[in-house]
C-alpha cells in the first residue's frame, strides 16, 4: 500500500472531518478562483472590446485619451495622411458628444451621439436591423443608426425621421434640433445596460456645432495592414505626424491595467492572499488534529520500519488529497459565484453590457492549482515536522501509560 | 544447537540510557550488557520504571543509547542515521506493542500487508505471505475484518502476523498479553513460543512470571541494571 493509498484510508476513516475539511478548501477555492478571474478579468474584456470593432489603433491630440482629453483638430485631412500609409488599412475619425433625440414634437430622451466618417465597411458596431450607413448614398446625409434602447424609448422604427439637438460641448446648451432617418439599429459594443445612443454622419454633426470649420474629431480609429501590425502602423503614424498621439489598443490596455484597473487587481491580490491564508490554516489544524490523534500509530509504524519520509509522504498526500478534492470542487462553485457576482457589478452605471469583470483564461486555472498545490506544501509543512521529529519510543510509552 | 551455540545476533555492552529531566537526569538504563542469539527466546521483567522497555526500545533500535555499544547482525547500530535504522527495523526486527496498533484504517490482512509493501515486496509475494501469516496464527476467516471487529486475541494475533510479515530475526514484545485475559494471554503466550521455535529470536518484555516462564532466559532488572537471571 503506497503513500497516497494509505492517506486516502486515513481520511474516509475520518469522514465528517474529511468532508469538513475538503468544503473548507472548496469554498475558499471558490473565492480564490474568482479573485484570480477578477485580477486581469477587466483587462481582458476591454482588450476583447477594443478588438472587437476592427480596429486595433486609436490615434487622439494627446495621451489624455478620447474621454477628457481635447479633441483632434483638423480631422479630416489627419485621417487621410494616416490612411494613405502603406502599414495602415483603414482611419476613420469619430466625434462623440452628447444629444437630445425625439420624435418631431415628441419629449426629448438624452442620448449619446456619435459621428462618423463612414467611408469603409469598418464600423465599431454591428446592424441588427436595416442598412448601415454606407448602404444610403454619401450625399443625402441625414441618415441615423439607433441601438435598441434608444428604438424603443422612441418607438422608432425603420425610416421614422427623428430630431437631434447635440450638445457640442460639456454643459453647453444644444442646439436647434436637426432631422435625422433611421435607417437602421445596431449594437454598440461600449454601451450599456440602459444607453440610448444613435450615430451619424460626422459631417452633419460637426457642422451643427463647428462653425469655425475646425474639422473636429475625438479620435481616428485605424486598422492596420494585415502582416504589419499595429506597432508598425503606430511607429509609422509617429513619424508621419508627431503632433498628435497614436497608441495600439495593447498599449492602452496596458495604460489602462495601471491607471484605472489596478484596483481590482489590488483587491484580488488581497483577497486571495487572505482566502489561501484561511485555507492554510484549515488544513494545518485538520491535519494537525489528526496526527495528534495518531501519535500512537504513528510511533508503531515508525517503530515497524517507516521512515520518516514515508510518515511525511503519507501527510503530504493527506494535504494534497483535502485540497485537490476541495480545489477540483471550487472551480463549477467559483464560476456559479463569478457569473452571480459579474451580475452584480454589470448594475453599476456606465458599465458596457459586454464588458465583464471575471474572465476566465487557462492562466487563472493554471494559477488556481499551482496556489492550491503551494498552500497544500505550506499546510502539510507542520504536521509533517511533528511526525518526523516524533520520538517513537517516549511516544509508545506515553501511550501505553495513557 | 542450543540457544547458547547459535551465532550472536545482538551484543549489547555497557548500554546506558539517561533522561534529561527538570529535576536531574534520569538514569533508565545503566551499563547493561548481554547477548541474544539467533533463534533465542528472552524474557525480561522486573518492576515498573525499572528500564524494561527502555531496554526493548534500544534493542529494537527505535532509541538511541546514551551510552555503550549495541551490535545488530553483526552491524554497530548505535549510531546509525536514522533511515538506516529504519531499515533494520523493517527488515530485521519485528515489534509486537501491548496495545496492538493495529491501523484501524486497514483490514487485518491490509495491516499485514503494509510492512511487506514498505519492504518492496510485489503483490502476489505480499498475497501469499499474508495469507500464510493469516493461517500461521488461525485468522485466515479475518482476514477481512477491521481491528474494531477483532477481539484484543485476535487483535495481538494480527500483530504478531504484522511482526514477521517481513521474516525478522529477532521479535520483541512489549507486555504482550498485559491487556489480555489470562486464557487468551495464554494463546498469545503460545503463538510466541511457536515463533521462537520456528527460528525467530523472541524478546518478551513482561511482568508475567507464566510468561517469563516459558521464555529459555529470564533477566531480572532493578533500577536500570541486570540484577539476574541468564545473561
Amino acid at each position: 500500500m503506497n503513500a497516497f493509498a494509505f492517506a486516502a484510508r486515513s481520511l474516509i476513516r475520518q469522514p465528517g472531518r474529511s468532508a469538513l475539511g475538503i468544503l473548507g478548501i472548496a469554498a475558499v477555492g471558490a473565492l480564490l478562483f474568482d479573485m484570480l478571474l477578477l485580477s486581469r478579468g477587466l483587462v481582458v474584456s476591454f482588450r476583447d472590446l477594443l478588438d472587437r470593432d476592427g480596429f486595433d489603433i486609436r490615434v487622439t491630440a494627446t495621451d489624455a485619451g478620447p474621454i477628457g482629453g481635447p479633441r483632434l483638430p483638423h480631422a479630416s485631412p489627419i485621417a487621410a495622411e494616416v490612411a494613405a500609409l502603406p502599414e495602415v488599412a483603414d482611419a476613420v475619425p469619430i466625434l462623440m458628444s452628447d444629444a437630445e433625440a425625439s420624435h418631431p414634437g415628441g419629449p426629448p430622451v438624452a442620448i449619446s451621439l456619435l459621428g462618423i466618417d463612414a467611408r469603409s465597411g469598418r464600423h465599431p458596431w454591428t446592424i441588427s436591423s436595416g442598412h448601415d450607413l454606407e448602404d444610403v448614398a454619401a450625399g443625402t446625409s441625414g441618415e441615423l443608426l439607433v441601438n435598441q434602447a434608444l428604438a424603443a424609448s422612441l418607438t422608432a422604427a425603420l425610416g421614422d425621421e427623428i430630431a437631434i439637438r447635440v450638445r457640442c460641448g460639456p454643459g453647453r446648451a444644444p442646439l436647434p434640433p436637426s432631422t435625422f432617418r433611421v435607417v437602421g439599429v445596431a449594437e454598440f459594443p461600449f454601451d450599456d445596460a440602459v444607453q440610448l445612443s444613435g450615430v451619424v454622419r460626422r459631417a452633419r454633426m460637426a457642422g451643427a456645432c463647428d462653425a469655425d470649420g475646425r474639422d473636429e474629431a475625438d479620435m481616428i480609429l485605424v486598422s492596420s495592414r494585415q502582416g504589419g501590425g499595429p506597432d508598425a502602423a503606430v511607429s509609422a503614424i509617429r513619424r508621419r505626424r508627431p503632433d498628435v498621439h497614436a497608441a495600439t489598443n495593447e498599449q492602452i490596455v496596458a495604460r489602462l491595467a495601471v491607471s484605472r484597473f489596478t484596483y481590482f487587481r489590488q483587491i484580488s491580490t488581497v483577497l486571495s492572499t487572505i482566502t489561501l491564508l484561511f485555507g492554510f490554516l484549515l488544513i494545518t489544524v485538520l491535519l494537525t488534529v489528526s496526527v495528534n490523534q495518531r501519535l500512537g500509530e504513528i510511533a508503531a509504524v515508525r517503530a515497524l520500519g517507516f521512515s520518516r519520509a514515508r510518515v511525511a509522504a503519507d501527510v503530504l498526500w493527506q494535504s494534497a488529497l483535502l485540497v485537490g478534492i476541495g480545489g477540483l470542487l471550487a472551480l463549477p462553485v467559483g464560476v456559479v459565484l463569478s457569473i452571480w457576482l459579474d451580475a452584480i457589478l454589470k448594475t453599476m452605471p456606465g458599465i458596457p453590457i459586454a464588458l465583464h469583470f471575471f474572465v476566465f483564461e487557462p492562466r487563472s486555472l493554471l494559477l488556481h492549482a499551482v496556489l492550491l498545490a503551494v498552500t497544500a506544501v505550506l499546510a502539510a509543512a507542520y504536521p509533517i515536522a511533528l511526525v518526523t521529529t516524533l520520538p517513537i519510543a517516549t511516544t509508545l510509552r506515553n501511550e501505553v501509560v495513557s | 544447537m542450543t540457544p547458547a551455540e547459535q551465532p550472536r545476533l545482538v551484543e549489547a555492552v555497557g548500554l546506558t540510557r539517561t533522561f534529561p529531566m527538570g529535576a536531574g537526569p534520569v538514569h533508565a538504563l545503566r551499563a547493561v550488557s548481554m547477548q541474544i542469539a539467533a533463534g533465542d527466546y528472552l524474557a525480561i521483567r522486573g518492576p515498573s520504571g525499572c528500564g524494561k522497555s527502555t531496554l526493548l526500545h534500544i534493542l529494537g533500535c527505535v532509541d538511541t543509547p546514551t551510552g555503550g555499544t549495541l551490535i545488530f547482525d553483526g552491524q554497530s547500530v548505535g549510531a546509525l542515521p536514522d533511515a538506516e535504522r529504519s531499515a533494520i527495523r523493517l527488515r530485521g526486527i519485528g515489534f509486537v506493542f501491548q496495545r496492538f496498533f493495529l491501523l484501524p484504517m486497514l483490514t487485518a490482512a491490509e495491516n499485514i500487508e503494509v510492512p511487506q509493501a514498505e519492504a518492496g515486496a510485489g503483490r502476489r509475494e505480499r498475497r501469499e505471505r499474508t495469507a500464510e501469516l493469516l493461517e500461521y496464527v488461525g485468522l485466515s476467516h479475518r482476514a477481512t475484518h477491521r481491528p474494531s471487529q477483532l477481539s484484543g486475541g485476535e487483535a495481538q494475533r494480527v500483530a504478531i502476523a504484522r511482526a514477521l510479515a517481513n521474516r525478522p530475526r529477532l521479535l520483541l514484545a512489549d507486555e504482550p498479553t498485559g491487556e489480555l485475559d489470562r486464557a487468551t494471554g495464554d494463546q498469545i503466550a503460545a503463538l510466541l513460543d511457536r515463533v521462537q521455535h520456528d527460528g525467530t529470536a523472541v524478546v518478551v518484555v513482561t511482568h508475567d512470571a507464566a510468561i517469563a516462564a516459558r521464555a529459555a532466559r529470564t533477566l531480572n532488572m532493578a533500577d536500570g541494571r541486570l540484577v539476574g537471571g541468564d545473561v
